[in-house]
């Protein structure tokens, strides 16, 4: 039982990170339609530049400042150069143009980082056993948890408050009537691939502090996608609720079954329910008649 | 299809047929001459180049099927590649079949595996469909890795048994050289006739607007089905080959990374066309080998960057070439090649 309440625990506050980036990568398809494949590389690249900084000799918390703010800079101008030309082509088009951003990171990361191996952040908090009635559980992942929660809150803050926020929720509804009403659609798009990129950062960063920073956070960006289609494209608590659908689901099998299938589980559930229920427990369901 | 000037065609036999002229009929028994003496004046380094170049075209074709002329966008080829080498290798090792045997059954082992991740094309479609064969790429690796471990050989390397036919073993690069490419021939051939003909017009309807040609009368779920059959069928029997050539496969040799490679050398050859698969194997064949040899260069001068750096440098170049590719000539290779012909033929008038 303490195992059980132990991994569902650690399950849903990993959850919450994969259901941070999953609405990065949500952002974006609303606001443009693209399915940006190379969401998996920027959680990897992120967790690196985060690592370089935190080496600088400069306090810890402006260094992560930096790095979000080069990080949402870099969304711009993607959104600026490969991607704008992108709109409206056929989707094959689309799906490269995103992987071919993701292999370029890919290989940058390798240039400057191939040598590091097995590297860790610095401990921010020492590591201590918290009782939550009498289960034992570490304070990082309560801590990530409330991390995770106070991050959504913000975003959702954003969205429903912020007068871009609500920009960005009307060029996702429709472009054509976003420009009507004065909205600069092209910005809607760029804000998002920001705000995508350092939602990937800090998840990378959180991830990178759980388990380690290296090549094989690549996949975990993965798994968040597959959250996000878990949840439904068109919706921010839809990709929440992937998130932690598939980290706990995660946590379940590495704990009570085998690592390999903990790998490989989220894209299994993900086939299922593009099976069963194409569009997501929270997506729109499109119908398509002659 | 434009012809050379005062070429006509009067009937439907000339419009369909592929060598029309006297000159296509030549050049195609130069290139048959010139493929067949090439080993005897070239060192084995450009025999193994054209060997494995040979059967990535053969996955690339499959490729081009599926996701070129049917629109059903596949990122997990590697992994039916893998099938494909691992149910070959496996037959031939367990059950002593002689591997020539086998790659049919390689081809049929991935055709069958495809079918099965192509159902959900019934349902969804796009973004949706292609994050399913990502999924197809993971589960695929991972089956082969973890339950049966004696059988598949687990996460360690695999051997493959020698490749027979009768008494004669394929043992250097000139034998696999003329048997790669006799394969190459027989497959381009296939999926050339298959595509000129009712199957391929229908993929085509289909990828232009599913409910349109489902409105004329195409059965969807069928040809959708046929084409991940017929494309996997590919990425198996191209599998098998490069099992039979490497004589060694493991799990590592088919990632997620493969496939994408695989998509962006369909996207810069062209999609769509019998020449996509050959202009992108090679273009992007060439520019690894050129990042390989330039990589230690660049780490000589500058060391204290990583030591991966051809590697490095083989993804940047491969990234920033799709970007270009499809920012500037989306229709790839190919295209570039038809517009340099017409203007030929019609120079000086070209109206």
């Amino acid at each position: 039982m303490i195992t059980f309440v132990q991994l569902l625990i650690s399950g849903i506050s990993v959850g919450f990170i994969y259901g941070l980036i999953a609405v990065g990568f949500v952002l974006i398809y609303k606001s443009s339609q693209i399915f940006n494949f190379a969401q998996g590389e920027m959680v990897m690249f992120g967790a690196f530049l985060v690592w370089a900084f935190l080496n600088l000799s400069i306090p810890p918390v402006l260094a992560i400042l930096l790095v979000l703010g080069i990080v949402a800079l870099a969304g711009y101008g993607l959104e600026r150069f490969p991607l704008r030309p992108m709109i409206g082509q056929p989707i094959l088009a689309t799906i490269m143009i995103t992987m071919g951003i993701g292999v370029f990171l890919r290989g940058l990361a390798l240039l400057l980082w191939s040598h590091n191996i097995g590297i860790k952040y610095q401990p921010i908090i020492t590591e201590k056993t918290l009782y939550i009635f009498t289960v034992p559980v570490s304070n990082v992942t309560i801590g990530i948890f409330f991390f995770g929660l106070i991050l959504v809150i913000l975003l959702s803050l954003f969205f429903n408050r912020s007068r871009s926020g609500l920009h960005m929720r009307a060029a996702a509804e429709s472009h054509q009537l976003a420009q009507s009403m004065g909205i600069r659609v092209t910005r809607a798009i760029a804000q998002s691939w920001a705000i995508a990129g350092v939602v990937a950062t800090l998840g990378g960063f959180l991830l990178g502090y759980v388990r380690g920073i290296d090549f094989g956070l690549t996949d975990i960006g993965l798994v968040a996608v597959a959250a996000a289609l878990v949840g439904g494209l068109e919706s921010l608590k839809g990709a929440i609720l992937g998130g932690v659908i598939m980290g706990v689901a995660q946590m379940f099998t590495g704990g009570y079954i085998g690592y390999g299938l903990k790998e490989v589980i989220p894209f299994l559930i993900m086939v299922f329910v593009l099976i069963f229920k194409p569009y997501g427990l929270f997506g729109l369901v499109k119908i398509e008649r002659v | 299809m434009r012809r050379a000037s005062g070429i006509f065609d009067t009937s439907y036999i000339q419009d369909m047929t592929i060598f029309r002229t006297k000159y296509y009929s030549a050049g195609m028994v130069l290139l048959i001459l010139f493929f067949l003496i090439l080993p005897f004046f070239v060192r084995d380094f450009w025999l193994a180049f054209i060997s494995s170049t040979a059967v990535t075209v053969i996955a690339l074709q499959g490729l081009n099927i599926l996701s070129g002329y049917c629109g059903q966008i596949s990122i997990g080829h590697t992994a039916f590649m893998a099938v494909g080498a691992y149910s070959s290798t496996i037959l031939a090792a367990q059950f002593g079949v002689p591997l020539v045997l086998c790659l049919p059954f390689g081809g049929l082992g991935a055709a069958f595996i495809g079918l099965l991740f192509g159902l959900p094309s019934l349902r969804v479609k796009g973004y949706y469909l292609a994050l399913t064969t990502i999924a197809a790429q993971y589960l695929i690796i991972y089956v082969i890795k973890t339950p049966f471990p004696e059988v598949t050989g687990g996460a360690i390397a695999l051997n493959v048994p020698a490749l027979k036919i009768g008494n004669f073993e394929f043992q250097t690069e000139r034998h696999f050289y003329y048997f790669v490419l006799v394969m190459l021939a027989l497959m381009t051939f296939f999926a050339k006739s298959l595509m000129r003909g009712h199957v391929g017009r229908a993929f085509v309807a289909i990828r232009d607007n599913d409910i349109a040609s489902e409105a004329m009368g195409i059965n969807l779920y069928q040809y959708k089905l046929l084409a991940f059959f017929i494309g996997c069928f590919y990425a198996g029997i191209a599998g098998a080959l490069w099992a039979a050539y490497s004589r060694v496969i493991s799990p590592d040799d088919f990632t997620l990374m493969g496939s994408i490679w695989y998509i962006g050398m369909l996207i810069i050859g062209g999609v769509g066309g019998t020449l996509g698969p050959f202009s992108g194997a090679l273009f992007i064949g060439a520019l690894r080998e050129i990042c390989v040899i330039v990589g230690p260069y660049i780490s000589s001068m500058i060391p204290q960057i990583g030591a991966q750096i051809s590697a490095s440098l083989v993804e940047m170049t491969f990234g920033i070439t799709i970007i270009l590719f499809l920012v500037f000539e989306p229709r790839g290779i190919s295209h570039r090649w038809e517009i340099m012909k017409e203007s030929y033929r019609l120079w000086p008038f070209s109206y």
